[in-house]
């Protein structure tokens, strides 16, 4: 009998230091961190306490927004019992009354989060302190910035988990000090294969911001439909939309606020010369090998049809099209696509074949004219281009050297491009495709599979190595990367569980970057406890994230992973 | 000129595009015409005053029906939508009644005991008629379920436009019954837990489909989430926390939602393998529970099976499983007895006790533990139904009415029925809905779904269900169902998961479409499919898009060959 107790009490004080092993539940993981074991509740009358002049009001609503999760989220610990069995800890635990927050350098009117994270990308500040004292005392949001204050808060929400009616921690003293990695940490949407209202980008824009992924890179045309409706070029989406799936400019203007309070930057992406068959629904004059068949020759997907880019009328609409639908985005980048331009379209298109023969060009030569025709304009709006590598690695085009290049069909293909001494987003199939893995969708095709199988897992874009194959000279080109969701076999109703939680391992990658705060190197066994309880905090804020394991795992740390490595023994297991 | 050479292009595109009707699955006999119909404002649905005391849930087919006919407001997919239509619908006959009655002679009873009987016993037959002049259709069959089912066809013949509801293609005449008993879906509520809102919007998609069998795997080794009345604690100990249990009343509240819908739910309690669970109330009766490292015991975590050697384990599970079985009024149990692993046994000292003590092999005590809990669930009535490794890969004892589910691979599928076996068709490699979901495994960033790739909606329907067997091994197939292992889903993704892909094999074993050439079948259902997927949306199941919109309202268009 007695002995059995001095079993059990040796059992519980092993499990109590193993299973709180630093903070468990931040995502991404701050750069600097410091946390102790002293537990601390937050007091019922908790408030913010906002010492900044004139605050902007997208920083007050973020506030606002803060104190709505810690009332809200009601997040038990993902232990077995979840959380009951920290009762005891709380008791007599100090209470933390309130959080000040200030930027550190009070020169001049504070920006709204809005502009800050619409600033270029090189010149915004995401930088945070944030201490949180055991004793009770006030805690402290630093920042340089609104856009870092906001960061700040999105990691002061993740810190508490309620049990009973307590919103708690076990881990103060916190000292955080953070900024990302990297400053390019973004998420793509397909809205033209399948159409996603308004309230799912918004949606999607909140889980975004709780992950800190600041850019919603929007593939918002296609050669299937063409939903955004441009000023000056009404009939583009008139014709070429899916009945009653347009964006309007005020819906436009709605998104891009909302990212913007999220501190998240809209870059949009008209992709061209490719990927536009949909154009042809309002101007025919412009679209080669429309509709042709069979499809395969002319295109990778159904249906073929390109922007007929040698012709002098078409790059002229094309580019402003183009600088039109700038206009609408505060960003100063701008995508103008440049991926799969499929060769033999031209070829047997007469009308291009004519415009060649007369001015004695090659096709090579038109598409060079017309990208940077097309990048002109957007200079003169003050953007920055963005491209796919296609026309970089396939088709040599030469581009300014601040342009920046997608990397799409493999990760290896980066090397290519930082040979050019460009700068890179990863946005590799290999690892951050989210539609791969679902199976063919084209029809009349049963044995058909997905092209870019199989599925990439948390796990698979979590080990993405930025640097991979870079030289060390190069690396400085890297601005960061993006999970992408081309949305054939996507629409409203799975774009929730298709996304999240996989997305967010490529914000941390991106934010993080290679090691923990503690100088180890990252690695998905720590990381899966802290995806669990972002994943679960996203569940609790109205986001579908999906389950990645039975949560017999998600209540075990380490006891589902292939070799029981780092098997934590749980009450479960006495 | 102009417009007269316009209406040439029109007529044309119509008979191209036009669609014989968009229900599905596709009934075994049909015949349409040309002429449009419009339903009236005033259009009703009345039962035969020649079925006497028609029963409660026939009246609420009834009326579920007529809800479905007005509220589905599905536009035809076609480009232009539902206005593609407008001037064919004008002026055209109104249908203002349909009318059900049953076969002289046909027993009235409820649908929920007719969808609950023996599935060889199942009459689901009826005939449909809609006339073109606008006169009352009609419903007739032998059976309660299958007026059911001939009113779940109704529901789909329509379309709608601008505040009419119309159909193209009368008169129709339809003779339907399904080519096999067994249509199901199986679901585990065990990895993850599903509450019983979810699963009653699966059973009532399922209905859409004219699926009739629910394969309930409730519990499995990560949770024990059903409350057995004389076992309670084991899902007060193992179930994930008090909110995630299913008790007595929320599973009679499924199985007569489902019965009501022509759905029968089995349940399964899988034993011996698949119960580490049941050691948080029993740890007695679990051997190997929660070994590690788990891969050496068990196929996922946590390792755990029930010490089946031991008689008094044996007692307990058979006492657990009567318990079970008398929750669920259908025919069937499942007694399950995949995956065992046989390290767990041979590491364990007190299954290795028991064997020594009575001088058993391990599969000689199988045997004698398959045989206790059979006649345990037989005992209140119940037919077995178990896994193929039960007929397979062990030397158990079964009753030749025992049905066995195939799942490891459709080429065990000749081996079952060459043992003379009534057989189900689950295979992973057609009909697993979770695979392609990656590896979940933790630590294992390589890691890849171990049934990879995904099973597509043509993958599944492009199964053969009696490839390789001889006449007389054909007539032990019941028929087939897809089935979503839970691991990586939940509520969350439930419907994406599921729909519109589970469609696929409630028309292969209704229709038996690879009856012909597989692969204009897949071509010709998927217009057809893409319709169903789009009114089941329209009635709040989340199914996902299969291919761009611009596909969907062109069919053929995004064909391989296109």
């Amino acid at each position: 009998m007695a002995r059995s107790r001095i079993w059990q009490y040796f059992v519980l004080s092993v499990y109590a230091a193993i299973s709180i092993p630093g903070i468990l539940c931040l995502w991404p993981m701050p750069r600097s961190l410091k946390a102790g074991t002293t537990s601390l509740v937050l007091s019922t009358s908790f408030s913010i306490d906002l010492q900044v002049q004139d605050a902007p009001e997208d920083l007050q609503q973020a506030i606002t927004r803060t104190q709505s999760y810690l009332r809200n989220d009601n997040l038990g610990r993902l232990v077995v019992g979840r959380g009951t069995s920290d009762l005891g800890l709380l008791q007599g635990a100090k209470e933390l009354q309130s959080l000040r927050v200030t930027l550190s350098n009070e020169a001049g009117k504070a920006r709204s989060i809005s502009s800050e994270a619409t600033a270029p990308l090189g010149s915004r500040s995401e930088e945070y302190s944030l201490v949180i004292p055991s004793a009770g005392s006030t805690a402290t949001l630093i920042a340089n910035s609104t856009l870092g204050l906001f960061r700040g808060l999105t990691t002061f929400e993740q810190l508490w988990y309620t049990a009973g009616e307590a919103t708690y921690t076990l881990e103060a003293p916190i000292r955080i000090i953070d900024s990302p990695a990297f400053p390019y940490r973004g998420l793509m949407l397909d809205t033209a294969r399948n159409f996603f209202p308004v309230s799912d980008i918004k949606r999607t824009l909140d889980a975004m911001s709780w992950a800190k992924i600041n850019q919603f890179h929007w593939h918002v045309t296609d050669s299937q439909s063409f939903p955004l409706e441009i000023l000056g070029f009404t009939e583009v989406a008139a014709k070429g939309a899916y009945s009653n799936s347009i964006y309007s400019p005020e819906d436009v203007k709605d998104i891009v606020s909302y990212a913007g309070a999220r501190g998240i930057d809209v870059v949009v992406e008209i992709d061209t010369p490719g990927h536009t068959a949909s154009i042809h629904e309002s101007h025919p004059e412009h679209i080669a090998c429309y509709d042709s068949s069979p499809w395969m020759t002319f295109t990778n997907e159904p249906m073929a049809g390109q922007l007929r880019f040698a012709s002098a009328a078409t790059t002229n609409f094309t580019a402003g099209l183009i600088e039109a639908t700038a206009r609408m985005f505060p960003s100063s980048l701008f995508s103008t696509g440049g991926d799969e331009v499929n060769l033999p379209c031209y070829q047997l298109d007469v009308e291009t074949q004519r415009i060649l023969n007369a001015t004695g060009q090659t096709l090579q030569q038109k598409l060079e004219m017309f990208v940077q025709t097309l990048h002109g304009g957007l200079k003169g709006l003050g953007k920055t281009p963005i491209v796919w590598e296609d026309l970089i690695l396939t088709h040599n085009v030469t581009v300014s050297n601040d342009t920046i290049v997608m990397v799409w069909s493999s990760s290896s293909a980066a090397e290519g491009i930082a040979a050019k001494n460009l700068q890179i987003v990863h946005a590799p199939s290999d690892y951050f495709y989210l539609d791969c893995g679902a199976g063919e969708w084209i029809g009349a095709d049963p044995d058909g599979n997905s092209w870019c199988d199989p599925f990439k897992t948390w796990q698979r874009a979590y080990i993405f190595d930025p640097y991979e194959n870079l030289t060390e000279s190069h690396q400085h080109l890297v601005l960061g990367g993006e999970q992408v969701l081309w949305s054939e076999q996507s629409g409203p109703q799975n774009l929730d569980s298709i996304i999240w939680p996989r997305a967010a391992a490529s914000a941390e990658v991106f934010w993080t970057g290679p090691t923990l705060p503690d100088g180890t190197p990252r690695n998905v066994q720590s990381a899966l406890p802290r995806l669990y309880d972002l994943r679960f905090r996203m569940v609790q804020r109205g986001v579908d994230a999906i389950p990645l394991q039975p949560l017999w795992c998600a209540l075990r740390p380490g006891a589902c992973d292939l070799m029981d490595a780092v098997k934590v023994p749980s009450p479960h297991d006495r | 000129m102009f417009s007269t050479s316009a209406l040439v292009v029109l007529t044309t595109l119509l008979t191209v595009f036009t669609p014989a009707d968009a229900v599905w699955p596709q009934p075994q006999n049909l015949q349409t015409g040309t002429t449009p119909l419009k339903l009236s404002g005033s259009f009703d649905i009345t039962i035969s005053g020649s079925i006497h005391n028609a029963p409660s849930d026939l009246h609420q087919a009834v009326q579920d029906a007529k809800n479905f006919i007005k509220n589905d407001k599905l536009e035809r997919l076609v480009v232009g939508r539902g206005s593609a239509d407008s001037a064919a619908v004008k002026g055209a006959h109104t249908l203002s009644k349909l009318t059900l009655s049953l076969e002289k002679g046909a027993a009235v009873n409820s649908i929920t005991s007719e969808a609950q009987k023996a599935p060889d016993l199942r009459d689901e037959a009826y005939t449909l008629t809609v006339p073109a002049d606008g006169t009352g259709a009609s419903i007739t069959a032998n059976s309660t379920l299958g007026l059911y089912r001939g009113l779940t066809t109704f529901t789909q013949l329509f379309f709608y436009h601008d505040g009419t509801t119309y159909l193209l293609n009368a008169p129709i005449q339809i003779e339907d019954s399904p080519a096999y008993p067994w249509r199901g879906l199986l679901l585990d509520t065990s990895r993850n837990f599903f509450p019983v809102g979810d699963l009653k919007r699966t059973l009532d998609a399922m209905s859409w489909n004219k699926m009739n069998q629910f394969h309930w795997h409730i519990v499995d080794s990560q949770s024990f989430p059903l409350q057995v009345p004389g076992y309670t604690e084991l899902a007060a100990k193992g179930a994930y926390d008090s909110a995630s249990v299913y008790s007595p009343k929320d599973v009679a509240d499924v199985v007569s939602y489902a019965g009501a819908r022509g759905i029968d739910v089995m349940v399964e309690v899988d034993t011996p393998g698949h119960t580490a669970v049941i050691s948080q109330a029993h740890p007695e009766h679990i051997a190997c529970a929660e070994a590690t490292p788990w891969a050496s015991f068990a196929n996922e975590p946590p390792a755990g099976q029930l010490r089946l050697a031991s008689p008094a384990t044996t007692q307990f599970t058979s006492g657990l499983l009567a318990a079970v079985a008398k929750m669920f009024p259908s025919s069937l149990f499942s007694t399950g007895g995949d995956e065992i692993n046989a390290n767990c046994y041979t590491q364990d000292e007190e299954t290795q006790k028991a064997l020594n003590s009575t001088g058993q092999t391990f599969e000689q005590a199988l045997d004698t533990f398959t045989q206790a809990t059979h006649k345990a669930i037989r005992n209140v009535g119940k037919t077995p139904v178990v896994w193929e490794e039960m007929v397979l890969d062990h030397n158990v004892t079964l009753g030749n009415d025992t049905l066995v589910l195939v799942w490891i691979s459709s080429d065990n599928v000749k081996a079952v029925v060459e043992k003379g076996f009534k057989l189900v068709h689950a295979a992973s490699d057609y009909f697993y809905l979770d695979c392609g979901g990656g590896g979940w495994v933790g630590a294992n960033p390589a890691g890849n779904s171990w049934c990879d790739p995904f099973k597509t909606w043509q993958h599944s329907y492009s199964f053969n269900p009696i490839a390789n067997l001889t006449d007389d091994e054909a007539k032990l197939i019941m028929g087939g169902q897809h089935l979503l292992w839970a691991e990586q889903s939940g509520p969350q993704n439930l419907d994406p998961i599921v729909w519109p892909r589970a469609a696929a094999s409630a028309e292969l074993f209704w229709s038996n479409p690879s009856s012909g050439n597989i692969s204009t079948a897949v071509d010709t259902a998927l217009p057809r499919l893409h319709e169903h997927s789009y009114r089941m949306r329209q009635r709040g199941v989340n199914t996902i898009n299969l291919q761009p919109e611009w596909c969907a309202l062109r069919p053929g268009a995004c064909d391989l060959t296109a």
